[in-house]
């Protein structure tokens, strides 16, 4: 009990504490069969472990992932309390079963706004170099919280200027957080506001690693691969598909930050969605990174976001605008989308500012449903059931 | 809590612990080489908000506003304010030592508020209002003034929520923007501000639009560092560096005259990007917008030294 509580005290010890927990987690078997992902296997620990093949994340200095924090910060996560109106917590857009998405194909907010983008998985979030779907200047979880709990347009959590103090009362207000507040945070009653909400929030979405998929175990020598999924396998990392040239990295995407970090690149894609104009226009207010930069090469510009548990997270793309894993393979070997008619229509596929990764693939609908039934391998079920990462105000089963 | 209380507060103490301060800190502002800095006095720079002649406030409709010339109520005015000098007589600038307190934030950022969140802007903002900016300088005579309309780049991409006063005002946080509004101006047109019917959106937005035409000013285009978490630099700065070379800062006042902001916009119509101007470069209404600021839309830069803004002016209390 609290001998490996705190398990990534900095980053330049990260390694070495976690490689003496992994072999520990290892050698005593929590989760079975050498698991490498879920608690250290100490009783009433909540430390965070991750995969051998996963690089030691970085954290902000102060920064402990002490069990108590995380749990402060998950039981935030889901309080509806911490809305303006009281009616939305982090978790009513990021369920826990589709890997911390909606299920929809643009997220909705406290009050009923739309919000122009698909809600984003949280799985390994702790790795991502930036936040959102098209923003260079999101680099933290921190900052980027406070566009979901302040943003005005659109309103997602809604809280504000007007009733931000009624807000911290509620929390402060409540039977438990004070004490569990006291237990993270030094400061007494006062320990209970918006930046520490925000850091014990951010520490719980840091504890979710997702890194215990078919796949993941598949790379330890502990199952093997349908011979479809295998074939996809080599596909997705065979210089045809190119799937991995974006989507390569451990965590399947292309913006990693991890303790070793030293330069960091955060590459923007347009994968041929739209092309409105003929002049490679994506409709507003989903622009890309050029909604920020105004450049013409940010045009239509997206974040690859990662390919673990990719199996839950539809419907896909920036805007929900595809609806099935099928219909994206369809349209990556298409190299773009074709939209004949209605609003948005024009050929994405002669974009002028799409990727050159992104070309005319002629994968075989065969070869297609191999991709998938690869990507469905990398669904870590575990992750997706973990009490720890659960809604602590449901009732307990 | 009001602005009253806020004002008597540091009538009288700005002359005993700030000047302590001051003397020690600020000697050598002038850079000149006296041996005696003079005994600090405090100054208090006044703002209004004008339409043209007609004082502007939450409780009556504005003058005709923008190319249609319409019919106007404002719903927000809010603007912070830094690197505020006075400018003695032989030219030399010397900076003003701010005060703190819950307008102005130690780092020398003030937040000028005049809306009051009644009449046409109930709803929208915070019932207190501030209206100057408070401080010492040097004892002596001063001609001129010179501010940023602007939040220094070391303070504004701090977290809103945990930041001290003013900066932690949440309606001025761009968080999209990692940063701040530095200007958050907005008026309702009669009529509304129409948009044509743009199939472009998800879903399809129909013609109609907003109630209100915004003037948001801000840096844009930035970018963060994922290896220390910090915003490294922004394209586009959009500060207003603004100098005037006569200013009687006892007698006189800096007028913020929305008549030119809005001359050449046409406030009933948006023609893309956000609903008014939101510092957007490829934004259609941010054209004649930054032209009244007297800022290029393209670099972010004050034009010439704030020559060509027609916006804010020095007149009478």
């Amino acid at each position: 009990m609290g001998r490996s509580r705190h398990v990534w005290a900095a980053p330049g010890q990260a390694f070495l504490g976690l490689s003496v927990l992994l072999a520990t987690a290892a050698l005593s078997g929590c989760g079975g069969g050498g698991t490498a992902v879920g608690d250290s296997g100490t009783a009433g620990d909540g430390g965070v472990v991750v995969p051998r093949f996963f690089p030691a994340p970085r954290l902000p200095e102060g920064e402990s992932l002490a069990a108590e924090r995380i749990e402060l910060g998950r039981h935030l996560f889901y309080d509806k309390r911490l809305s303006g109106n009281g009616t939305q917590a982090c978790g009513s857009c990021h369920h826990q079963d589709k890997a911390f998405t909606d299920g929809l194909p643009v997220a909705i907010g406290a009050t009923g706004e739309r919000h122009p983008r698909n809600a984003q998985a949280l799985g390994n979030v702790v790795y991502n170099a930036t936040l959102t779907w098209a923003n260079p200047s999101l680099v933290t979880l921190e900052k980027q919280m406070e566009t979901p709990l302040f943003g005005e347009d659109p309103v997602e959590m809604g809280v504000n200027d007007r009733n931000r103090d009624e807000v911290l009362a509620r929390i402060r207000g409540d039977a438990r957080y004070p004490a569990m507040f006291a237990q993270v945070f030094p400061g007494g009653a006062e320990a209970i506001d918006w930046r520490n909400i925000i850091a014990a929030i951010a520490s719980f979405q840091r504890s979710l690693i997702a890194g215990n998929s078919r796949y993941d175990r598949f790379l330890r020598g502990e199952a093997v691969l349908a011979p479809n999924e295998e074939r996809g396998r080599l596909l997705f990392f065979g210089e045809r598909a190119e799937c991995f040239h974006c989507h390569g990295s451990f965590n399947f995407n292309d913006q990693v930050v991890h303790a070793a970090s030293r330069v960091v690149e955060t590459p923007f894609h347009n994968t041929g969605l739209y092309n409105i104009d003929g002049a490679g226009g994506f409709p507003e207010p989903n622009r890309g990174v050029f909604e920020l930069t105004a450049l013409p090469q940010d045009m239509g510009a997206f974040r690859a976001p990662s390919l673990r548990n990719v199996e839950v997270t539809g419907p896909y793309m920036h805007d929900g605008t595809i609806a099935t894993l099928e219909d994206v393979l369809s349209f990556y070997a298409a190299g773009g989308r074709l939209i004949t008619a209605g609003p948005h229509a024009g050929d994405g596929r002669t974009n002028p500012f799409k990727s050159d990764l992104i070309a005319l693939i002629d994968l075989s609908p065969e070869e297609q449903a191999d991709i998938v039934a690869f990507l469905k391998t990398l669904t870590d079920h575990e992750f997706l059931e973990n009490p720890k990462h659960a809604d602590p105000f449901l009732p307990q089963p | 809590m009001d602005h009253h209380e806020i004002t008597n507060r540091f009538a009288l103490p700005l002359l005993s612990a700030s000047a302590m301060a001051l003397l020690s800190a600020c000697g050598g502002g002038g850079g000149s080489a006296e041996p005696a800095p003079p005994e600090p006095r405090a100054v208090s720079i006044q703002f209004a908000g004008v339409a043209g002649t007609a004082p502007v406030s939450c409780a009556q409709p504005l003058a005709a506003l923008g190319s249609g010339a319409l019919q106007s109520e404002l719903k927000d005015f809010r603007f912070y304010v830094s690197e505020v000098s006075l400018k003695r007589a032989d030219g030399i600038f010397v900076p003003l030592a701010m005060s703190v307190d819950e307008w102005q934030h130690e780092r020398g950022v003030a937040l000028i508020d005049l809306e009051d969140d009644s009449g046409s802007c109930a709803g929208r903002g915070t019932a207190a209002m501030n209206a100057s900016i408070r401080g010492t300088v040097p004892g002596g005579e001063y001609v001129g003034v010179r501010l940023t309309v602007g939040v220094p780049s070391a303070v504004n991409h701090s977290d809103t929520a945990a930041s001290a006063a003013p900066l932690d005002v949440q309606a001025m946080a761009w968080s999209w923007q990692a940063g701040r509004k530095f200007a958050k101006i907005e008026i309702a047109p009669a009529g509304g501000v129409t948009r044509p019917a743009n199939p472009d959106t998800t879903p399809p937005t129909p013609e109609t639009g907003s109630a209100i035409f915004n003037m948001h000013l801000g840096s844009t285009g930035c970018t963060g560092n994922p290896a220390s978490g910090e915003i490294v630099s922004c394209a586009a700065s959009n500060r207003l560096e603004l100098e005037f070379d006569a200013f009687n800062v006892d007698t006189q006042q800096v007028l913020v005259d929305l008549q030119p902001l809005f001359l050449t916009a046409n406030t009933g119509v948006d023609l893309g990007g956000a609903f008014g101007c939101m510092s957007g470069k490829t934004d259609p209404e941010c054209a004649a917008i930054f032209a009244a600021l007297g800022l290029d839309l393209a670099s972010g830069q004050t034009v010439s030294g704030g020559r060509y803004q027609s916006v804010f002016r020095i007149g009478a209390r």
